[in-house]
């Protein structure tokens, strides 16, 4: 098989686990439309027009929102790794791994295959977030969906990664949690960095730069409204190298797991 | 008649003693579950504060410390019920079902584990609370306890029934995060009932039946931060909460061991 094909193969097995999953789509699109219908606007009911002054002229309900997009983006990419960890538990890997195919475009094909699935998977999201907001501009959302697969891609692998490491569902479900919590709570989702810099926490105002979330979510805001870009502290191609130099950086670590760990039942 | 009572108590303490013991196990996610509300404290304390009106909300903290009680009673109740569809999952059941003791021991047993897990669990909190809140009269700690211990019942009732309508892993966390995000954002948890109404309008009424709101206002009173609260209307709805989830986790619980 050639490279592609084979690599398409691989990929098709995430995305044929899609059909199986329209509950699970409905359930998630639920709650995300209580976020941003319930949640979202309260919240920005109380929140003063003095942060206007940190979100660069933007409503802090549209700054939240987008905000809320990259966590479902974000917690998506983290179920699709919760399934490879289930087929673990299967005994599944021993038929993967019995497939002619090479270990590294095996594990090339589920991150992609599962960062495809993660895209279709929040697309009605993303169509709310953009209707909501008025975004109607078919070039922001073809970016915004391509920035989305890479973030995707770098969260697919690391949650591999976690799931090799702990050797177990229940512990990676444990970890994962605990990880996502941390991540997503240090991070410039629900405040703009500026307000997070007054606090004067310097190590929170760190965590919160050096986070993945942060940097996909303020691309997606620079993306959306230009203006926000005055109060980032990174322009959007800085922000969009970042999110792919994480990825790529832990695809490669990925790889590197599939080649040399998983032969004879080292993954248990 | 009062042995089999006595037995039936006896039974489903032990059950509930296997659950608390368990418990203690998972002391890393204990610590980072306890680390996360604290967090939660600290981040809405000294970075949410600055940015709320202070005209609506004057101190933020005061404001969303007993929704954090509320919440650490969620975390730790429904640990009981990932742990049902853990076993569920590895069939686990069979061995409980061939337990000396009765169907309806277990089930208790695994209720009242839940909420010795989520009294542990939220003490801590409490102790927190007082610290940042100020100390209640004995009165106002008899309604706090109360209403905790309606509410834990009620979640670990809840979590017990959300894990035995699928073994899908996946399907579980789903439904226990809509379950969350059901009674934590359409409640007065994050915000005033002032911001449901200008948001929600005519569906805003649809929050004061949330058994979260409910309980948090009764710990907002008990804490000094309301004045005043309709403790008939909360109290009785609580009870309502407790018991239609106590019969629903019962029935769904005892049919999922027996398929």
């Amino acid at each position: 098989m050639g490279l592609l094909r084979t690599l398409l193969v691989v990929a098709l097995w995430d995305l044929m686990k899609l059909k199986n999953q329209k509950v699970f789509i409905a359930m998630r699109f639920a709650w995300f439309t209580i976020q941003i219908l319930v949640f979202a606007r309260a919240v920005s009911y109380i929140v003063s027009q003095v942060v206007l002054q940190y979100t660069g002229g933007v409503e802090y309900y549209y700054f939240y929102i987008l905000g809320v997009y990259t966590t479902l983006l974000y917690s998506a990419s983290i179920a699709r790794g919760y399934m490879i960890a289930d087929e673990f538990d299967d005994g599944i890997v021993e038929y993967h791994l019995s497939l002619p195919i090479r270990r590294n475009l095996l594990a090339v094909g589920r991150v992609l295959g599962s960062s495809v699935s993660t895209i279709i998977f929040t697309i009605p999201m993303m169509l709310v977030v953009y209707y909501v907001l008025g975004v109607c501009n078919l070039a922001i959302v073809m970016v915004s969906l391509l920035s989305a697969f890479v973030f995707s891609m770098g969260i697919v692998s690391f949650v591999i990664l976690i799931v090799f490491s702990m050797k177990s569902t229940d512990l990676t479900d444990i970890v994962v949690g605990a990880i996502d919590s941390l991540l997503v709570r240090l991070s410039t989702v629900f405040y703009p960095l500026p307000v997070i810099a007054a606090s004067g926490i310097a190590p929170y105002y760190v965590a919160a730069v050096l986070n993945p979330i942060s940097h996909a979510s303020d691309f997606l805001r620079i993306l959306v409204f230009p203006e926000y870009h005055l109060i980032a502290p990174y322009g959007p191609v800085a922000l969009i190298l970042y999110i792919a130099g994480f990825s790529m950086g832990l695809l490669i670590l990925a790889i590197e797991y599939y080649e040399k760990r998983l032969e004879a039942g080292g993954w248990r | 008649m009062s042995v089999r009572i006595s037995s039936f108590f006896r039974e489903a303490y032990v059950v509930s003693l296997r659950d608390l013991r368990r418990f203690w196990q998972n002391v890393y996610w204990l610590a980072g579950q306890v680390a996360m509300n604290i967090a939660d404290l600290v981040i809405f304390g000294l970075i949410f504060r600055g940015v709320v009106n202070p005209q609506l909300i004057p101190d933020y903290i005061r404001f969303i410390t007993p929704g954090v009680l509320c919440l650490s009673i969620f975390i730790s109740a429904f640990t009981i019920g990932r742990e049902v569809g853990v076993e569920l999952r590895r069939e686990v059941t069979h061995y409980l079902v061939s337990l000396p003791i009765s169907r309806s021991a277990l089930v208790a047993g695994r209720i009242l584990g839940g909420v010795l897990r989520g009294f542990i669990y939220q003490s801590g909190f409490i102790i927190l609370a007082v610290l940042i809140m100020g100390f209640p009269t004995t009165e106002k700690w008899v309604l706090t306890l109360t209403a905790s211990i309606l509410l834990v019942a009620t979640m670990s009732s809840l979590s017990i029934t959300v894990s035995t309508v699928t073994r899908d892993f996946n399907l579980q966390a789903a439904i226990r995060s809509l379950v969350y995000f059901m009674f934590f954002f359409v409640s007065n948890v994050f915000y005033p009932e002032k911001a449901l109404q200008a948001r929600l309008g005519s569906a805003a009424p649809i929050a004061y039946y949330s058994p979260v709101s409910m309980t948090v206002s009764i710990y907002r009173y008990c804490f000094g931060y309301l004045q005043s609260v309709d403790l008939f209307f909360n109290l009785t709805g609580l009870t309502a909460w407790c018991l239609i989830s106590v019969l629903l986790a019962y029935r769904l619980y005892i049919r999922n061991l027996t398929r």
